[in-house]
């Protein structure tokens, strides 16, 4: 197959390429490793959520709820039973994933704000349970000293190597991304994929194609929870310290804003948004305290941006094209009421 | 033979209205069918009732599968489509920011299975599906006139265009019984032909049609029987011809006295 590869796939590997090497440059501080592991960090979680308002057409208010429970999964499990990060890891994965079936199951026959709210209800929830379930969270105190992840060889006489510094960790996000971005193209071009788009865009007609609404939310939903815990069970080994206040409403209300500036629904979209917002949180701070203000009037800069995306890109900053037409027409076509035609 | 479709004594009521009242019609197999009535009779309610979307208040709903009727009154949409019904509707519901490939192929869904492991790691029977898949909605699109538009947007295709594609994501479905609810809506007579045509065609496959219409040359040009229904209550089933020329029938449209005007 003589395929030319198209431009923006260069564009791809080149910005692969670039994230690889990055770290060889003599100008990147840890600090800035962290920061772009941060933003690694918050691309997993974006691309997550995305499946709910994206690929789905629903309002997930809650996402950081499954990000505290693969945060708090991964912690308690190294922290009780010094379990390998490579077991936690799908463990997380799929603790977030039951947890979000267990939500999703009895709430998503809700529609719209409703079904909003619930996941909402959910976040907090699962705040509260950190914060007072002190036997098995500690909680206010918080999970301090969780080790960091280590590739062990001994098993066949090689080293035990243990994460020290930013670097590895680096490496490790760059790879959960990457799994991350290639499950969610598989997903967007099978079967699966077609039947989230089908609900997003009209519900009625999709049952009509003998799509089971309830059946495919739930999945979605599974699937998003799934990638949040992923997300939080990296954090967990990466900060090496967890307390509930990480996981408060606001988290969900960044990634959310992520996937809406980037553009709802398209991978790639996401992404940028993910990069574009931790790194403005990151300037900003620095901006701030450097000028003696208080670092959380950053959190005005981004109800600014909100808005102004929101009068300038309905669709967000790479909007998928079809969406965008739409939003251009001024037909607002999200909400789709469930009752038939006559 | 017996009939692929039975409504028996079907009611529907919404609140204190009643949209359909002891309606009562067999559907033979391969048979195309028209249903008539003047607008708010009760035709597209009587349709969601069959397609699963509305639960009939009372009277039963028999389809035949393999031979066995199967009451379907009051079944999920779902479990109705992966029976064998499959529809169109009043205005049209494409997947409108989808491509017309994915439209087709969305209405394949209920034929296959692959699940979410599948497409997270495409193992070779999800490959083999996603090529099935394909080649049957290309062959679709194909039946209906669309081929080769696959890559475009559905929303930005002429409305006729549309309609088609409707149905060819009905058809994607794989049904015993088609419904089309007003398939030559806003159509040009030229469209509208060549819509009869593709009607019969489908006929020809061995599938049987139930269609809502208005056009009364679509009606009278392609139905073999025709059921009309007025203010939710059955008027009466006949030839095309017999219909046409009922009293009650112009009544019903046109207003009472109107057949003796049109005698006179």
């Amino acid at each position: 197959m003589d395929q030319k590869i198209s431009n923006s796939s260069k564009l791809k590997i080149a910005l692969l390429i670039l994230a690889l090497v990055l770290p060889a440059f003599p100008f990147v501080s840890q600090h800035m490793l962290h920061i772009i592991i941060l933003i690694y960090l918050y691309m997993i979680l974006a691309l997550g959520l995305n499946i709910i308002p994206g690929f789905n057409g629903l309002l997930d208010l809650g996402f950081v709820g499954f990000y505290g429970i693969g945060a708090y999964t991964s912690g308690l499990l190294t922290y009780h039973f010094g379990m390998s990060y490579w077991m936690i890891m799908p463990l997380a994965f799929l603790n977030g994933a039951l947890w979000g079936v267990l939500l999703g199951a009895p709430t998503l026959r809700l529609t719209g704000d409703y079904f909003a709210i619930v996941t909402f209800g959910f976040s907090e929830l699962v705040v509260l349970f950190l914060t007072n379930e002190i036997w098995l969270t500690r909680g206010p105190l918080g999970l301090p000293g969780i080790l960091p992840p280590s590739i062990d060889l001994s098993w066949f006489g090689g080293p035990v190597w243990e994460f020290q510094g930013e670097l590895p960790y680096y490496y490790l996000a760059i790879v959960m991304v990457l799994g991350t971005v290639f499950v969610m193209h598989r997903i967007q071009d099978s079967r699966l994929g077609r039947a989230w788009f089908a609900i997003r865009d009209d519900e009625v007609a999709a049952v009509s194609c003998g799509i089971n609404l309830l059946v495919y939310k739930v999945i979605a939903f599974g699937t998003s929870a799934a990638f949040g815990a992923l997300g939080g069970s990296f954090f967990a080994r990466w900060v090496t310290f967890l307390s509930p206040d990480m996981f408060k409403f606001w988290e969900s209300f960044l990634v959310l804003c992520m996937v809406v500036l980037g553009g709802m629904g398209n991978i790639w979209g996401v992404m940028v948004g993910a990069a574009v917002l931790v790194s403005l949180s990151e300037v900003l701070r620095e901006v701030l305290s450097a000028v003696g203000l208080p670092v959380e009037i950053r959190f005005l800069a981004f109800g600014l941006i909100m808005v102004l995306v929101m009068r300038y890109r309905p669709a967000g900053l790479m909007p998928i094209p079809a969406v965008a037409a739409q939003m251009r027409a001024g037909r607002v076509k999200r909400k789709k009421v469930k009752t038939a035609v006559s | 033979m017996k009939p692929i479709l039975q409504i028996q004594g079907v009611s529907k009521n919404f609140g204190g209205l009643r949209a359909l009242q002891d309606i009562s019609f067999d559907i033979n197999q391969n048979e195309i069918i028209g249903l008539i009535g003047p607008n708010g009779a009760g035709k597209t309610t009587l349709f969601n009732c069959v397609a699963g979307i509305e639960r009939p208040s009372s009277g039963k709903i028999l389809f035949t599968v393999n031979g066995n009727p199967v009451a379907i009154g009051g079944k999920k949409p779902e479990k109705v489509t992966a029976l064998g019904i499959a529809r169109t509707f009043q205005n049209i519901r494409l997947f409108d920011n989808l491509k017309v490939l994915d439209n087709v192929k969305i209405g394949r869904h209920c034929r296959f299975k692959s699940n979410v492991f599948g497409a997270a790691f495409k193992t070779p029977s999800q490959r083999r599906e996603e090529e099935e898949i394909a080649a049957s909605a290309e062959e679709i699109l194909e039946f209906v006139g669309l081929r080769g538009r696959g890559e475009e947007i559905a929303s930005s295709m002429a409305y006729g265009d549309q309609r088609r594609l409707e149905i060819a994501r009905a058809l994607a479905t794989d049904p015993k019984l088609l419904m089309l609810d007003e398939p030559a809506a806003g159509m040009n007579p030229q469209e509208a032909r060549s819509l009869m045509d593709l009607i019969h065609r489908i006929r020809d496959k061995g599938i049987t049609v139930l269609l809502i219409e208005h056009d009364m040359k679509v009606v009278m040009g392609i139905c073999e029987r025709v059921v009309v229904i007025n203010y939710g209550r059955m008027l009466m089933t006949g030839l095309p011809r017999e219909v046409q020329g009922d009293p009650r029938v112009i009544e019903a449209y046109l207003g009472t006295g109107a057949f003796n005007a049109a005698e006179a």
